[in-house]
């Protein structure tokens, strides 16, 4: 097959009249550390009355970061931070005083160890997830703060005197505090940490592991290995936390107890839950409270506990969600006109035939040519499948999916379509029977494994992140196509090939988005958009990565009969260009005059495949499913 | 080896009442209140009070429990409703239901002070001996109540209408809502009765420790690691169970390690059990019995 094959992920395609908003961020940055570091020198040059209280709020400024790296951009509510700052605390105390070690070196010893630390916990504690993480993570806090209670090497309840930290070297006294400019570096450290993180295309990827991780999982993305590694990255910055806090003072246990594990998270949601400002100002808020209101403790106390339940009933967003508003307010009438909410937002015009090349079989992957291409995309042989120990779901199933062609899979609720679906997809694995994908068994590979063979899927209740646009959802298809994300989100904008590759990425999924007939939806967010509109995005994000192989599990539901005149006319485009698709589908109208062959289920087993006009014509399915 | 079993299990008791109170909330709204250690301290703190001011015992001990029926109402009304109101599965009740605790705990201590008041007994000087062991009638009536309510828990749970609407809202509160449940007052009934099992375990061990404002603290994380343990979150009267272990292993420690050891040994019972049976011993879907179902709902 004669397919065009466009050189991907180097070709910057869409860089035209991209370079102002940059340029504008750049200064924007510039300004932003000029500030920084003019208000650190004053902090640093303060008395220490002033100094003590910034630079604890600032210690925590950096915790409640870490907490808002998990909390925020992946959903793990981790009450485990107070532990880790008191890894991070202990460690460093008691080794710069009994050993007199450098504390530089400590520092890297500290992290490695607060990481590895969260490594584990994040391995055991992931395997239950949402409310039981929370639950061990709090128990993990709580273990430590009695370890450090009861152990003698600790020092009980009473604790024990953090180090010294080492001054600066001649000449550079006037610059005041040596551990105030390296408390103040380290925040700024963390926040722009967080912040290349969010202007990097890992960002959508977190985002969908939290609010969709199957779309993530069909996308390649390893989800369980990506928050177990983002735990450790949040553990290890609370260490390093913990490390600042040791040159502050005393260090104690009633420091790092569930309550102040609790408080950090009060700080983030008082702040703002996934900002990158919101952290910083709660944890400022929250440390420097007791000093701004200096009343009686007890009553000071409950003044506390009445503003964080306040903060969290009335103020669900944060102080980021107030500032949005009143911004939204003062910056008034920009709003863009509502696209018309007629079938995919009145794109009559007809489907652009030519988008179609960019995004054929294979035009994103791996250059495979000189490989023989197998005759079956997907071949399934002998599968079967039940839920627990109860009822076969699947009995003996075979199902093979020639390669380029439309493969219908119908039949009653219940057949097992889906549990099909989601078994060649391998997000379900069968108790026997064997998967081939492009002649390739794939028995056992996860998700993820499949995804980068070339298949992707779509779900029957759009999976995507309802808080992003459509053009970041759809980024989040690129994932396993484009080279070192992870590796390269936490320095993302200040790198030439990442500000290029996003460039890349965005034009690529805008293209996507245009060639399905969404381009209009392209600004606001998926929360926002029609459902067909999600429908589009949802498989917008799959053609996006140019796959071989796509399933689509119920596409046109909750379509109107134009949009599905529509989605038909976009399937028969993609076919053209050499996708394999395999669909399920209830409406055989719509199904029917696309598909080359229709395999037709009934409680668990194959009834019959043929092309539709047999499958019309089979008395079984005439009674059993078309009701005749 | 008796001694402490006896012991154990009386102090487990009271462990297990606070463990079932957070186990009952739970049971219903899917959240953990961490206020419930707090409940138990309002009972204590004023039935000292009126007991001081000459009321009679069982006058003070009923409206100190009283007391803590209506603030376990308040802290649903307040920290728990306006947030499943705006998300079901939002995280803020963490915040909010700690908010509460910490205005509960600083109140009592600005009321009170920070020391400890006496509290009256209720059964002087009685005790027994059973098999060689001296079980005083204070454990005796612990054991005996606990046994009693965890009976009564499960008898309602099971056998009445109000038992099963409750587990109906369990399971799936829209469904409940869809059917005819009042949803919010299933919640109120939860919160008070826990309330009023945290208030027990109060007085029960209440002439142990004195009335303090901090009690809520210690009890409240003990009554945490005895529903973990026990496997509270999926059935209540697990958490009682897990009570009674996490009691006889305290004083276990205690007799044969060291007196301090209490402290710190029923949180390495509490790792250990996690690592080997996440969802807590005495629940559906542990070690013990079958994972299969588990497995299947999960998936589902």
């Amino acid at each position: 097959m004669e397919t065009e094959r466009i050189e991907a992920p180097r070709a910057p395609s869409a860089l035209a009249g991209a370079g102002f908003k940059p340029r504008l961020r750049t200064i924007g940055v510039a300004l932003f550390v000029a500030a920084y570091l003019a208000a650190t020198a004053l902090v640093a040059r303060s008395d220490l009355g002033v100094q003590s209280l910034v630079l604890v709020a600032a210690v925590f400024g950096i915790l409640a970061i870490s907490l808002d790296l998990v909390a925020g951009m992946l959903g793990l509510y981790s009450l485990g931070q107070g532990g880790f700052f008191a890894i991070g605390a202990y460690f460093t105390t008691i080794v710069v005083n009994s050993l007199g070690w450098n504390v530089f070196l400590v520092l890297l010893i500290v992290l490695a160890v607060a990481g590895v630390t969260g490594l584990a916990v994040g391995a055991m504690s992931l395997r239950v997830s949402g409310l039981y993480f929370a639950i061990t993570t709090f128990i993990f806090t709580l273990v430590l703060t009695v370890l450090a209670t009861d152990l003698k090497i600790t020092g009980g309840l009473q604790g024990l005197l953090g180090p010294a930290f080492p001054d600066f070297p001649g000449g550079l006294e006037a610059l005041g505090t040596p551990v105030a400019w390296c408390v103040m570096l380290a925040l700024l450290l963390c926040i722009g940490f967080v912040w290349s993180i969010r202007q990097s295309p890992l960002y959508p990827v977190l985002l969908s592991i939290r609010d969709a991780e199957r779309f993530a999982e069909a996308a390649g993305a390893r989800t369980s290995l990506i928050k177990i590694g983002v735990f450790g990255v949040s553990a290890a910055m609370a260490g390093g936390a913990g490390w600042l806090f040791s040159f502050l003072g005393v260090v104690s246990p009633g420091q790092f107890d569930w309550a102040v594990s609790l408080n950090i998270l009060v700080m983030v949601l008082i702040g703002g839950i996934n900002t990158t400002p919101g952290p910083v100002i709660g944890a400022a808020f929250v440390s420097m409270f007791p000093a701004l209101v200096n009343i009686n403790p007890w009553v000071q106390e409950m003044v506390y506990g009445a503003l964080s339940i306040l903060a969290v009933t009335l103020l669900p967003g944060g102080v980021m969600s107030l500032l949005k508003r009143v911004a939204a307010l003062g910056g008034g009438a920009a709003s863009e006109a509502e696209p018309a909410v007629s079938a995919f937002g009145g794109t009559d015009a007809p489907v652009e035939a030519g988008l179609f090349r960019k995004f054929a079989a294979g035009s994103a992957g791996a250059a495979r040519a000189g490989v023989p291409e197998p005759e079956y995309a997907v071949e399934c042989r002998g599968i079967q499948f039940s839920y627990g120990t109860g009822l076969k779901v699947l009995r003996d199933v075979d199902l093979a999916v020639k390669r380029g062609h439309i493969h219908g899979l119908i039949g009653p609720n219940g057949s097992g379509k889906s549990t099909l679906a989601n078994v060649i997809a391998g997000r379900l694995q069968p108790l026997a029977g064997a998967t081939l994908i492009k002649g390739v068994r794939v028995d056992g590979a996860s998700p993820s494994k499949r995804a980068k063979l070339g298949m992707r899927r779509t779900f029957q209740a759009a999976e995507l992140v309802r808080e992003l646009t459509p053009i970041q959802n759809v980024m989040v298809g690129l994932f396993d196509l484009m080279p070192r994300i992870i590796q390269r989100a936490a320095f993302w904008p200040f790198l030439p090939s990442g500000r290029r590759d996003l460039a890349w990425m965005e034009g690529r999924s805008r293209e996507a988005l245009e060639m399905v007939g969404a381009g209009a939806w392209v600004g606001r967010a998926v929360g926002d958009v029609p459902h067909g509109v999600e429908q589009l995005t949802q498989l917008a994000s799959v053609c996006v990565a140019g796959p071989d192989i796509i399933i689509l599990d119920e596409p046109a539901t909750g379509l109107s009969a134009r949009e599905v005149d529509h989605l038909a006319e976009i399937l028969t485009h993609l076919k053209a260009q050499g996708v394999t698709m395999i669909i399920i589908e209830h409406q055989t109208r719509f199904l029917f005059p696309i598909c080359d062959r229709v395999t037709v289920l009934n409680a668990g087993e194959v009834i019959l495949t043929g092309t539709a006009d047999e499958v019309r014509a089979h008395p079984v399915v005439r009674q059993v499913y078309l009701g005749e | 080896m008796l001694q402490f079993v006896v012991s154990g299990l009386a102090i487990g008791a009271v462990y297990g009442l606070i463990g079932m109170a957070l186990a009952i909330t739970f049971y219903v709204t899917r959240i953990i209140n961490f206020a419930q250690g707090q409940m138990m301290m309002a009972t204590v703190m004023v039935t000292a009070e009126l007991y001081a001011a000459g009321y009679p015992t069982w006058a003070a001990a009923i409206l100190g429990l009283g007391c803590a029926a209506v603030l376990g109402v308040l802290s649903y009304l307040i920290a728990v409703r306006p947030i499943l109101a705006f998300n079901r599965f939002s995280f803020g009740w963490l915040v909010s239901t700690l908010g509460f605790a910490v205005i509960l705990e600083n109140a009592a201590a600005y009321i009170w002070g920070p020391t400890s008041q006496a509290f009256p007994s209720m059964f002087e000087e009685t005790s027994f001996h059973l098999f060689g062991a001296v079980l005083t009638g204070q454990q005796l009536l612990a054991i005996s109540t606990a046994a009693v309510l965890t009976a009564g828990f499960e008898l309602v749970r099971r056998g009445t209408l109000f038992g099963k609407i409750g587990m109906a809202t369990a399971a799936d509160p829209e469904m409940a809502t869809a059917v005819g449940v009042n949803t919010t007052v299933v919640a109120i009934v939860a919160f008070a009765a826990s309330a009023l099992y945290a208030g027990v375990a109060g007085l029960l061990i209440g002439p142990t420790t004195f009335a303090n404002p901090y009690l809520g603290d210690t009890f409240g994380t003990f009554g945490f690691i005895a529903m973990m343990i026990g496997g509270g979150t999926e059935k209540p009267i697990a958490a009682m169970f897990g009570g009674l272990l996490l009691g006889v292993c305290a004083e276990g420690a205690n007799a044969m390690i060291n007196s301090q050891a209490s402290d710190w040994f029923p949180f390495i019972v509490l790792v250990v059990v996690l690592i080997a049976s996440p969802r807590g011993l005495f629940s559906a879907g542990n070690l013990f019995r079958s994972r299969g179902r588990a497995a299947a709902a999960a998936e589902a």
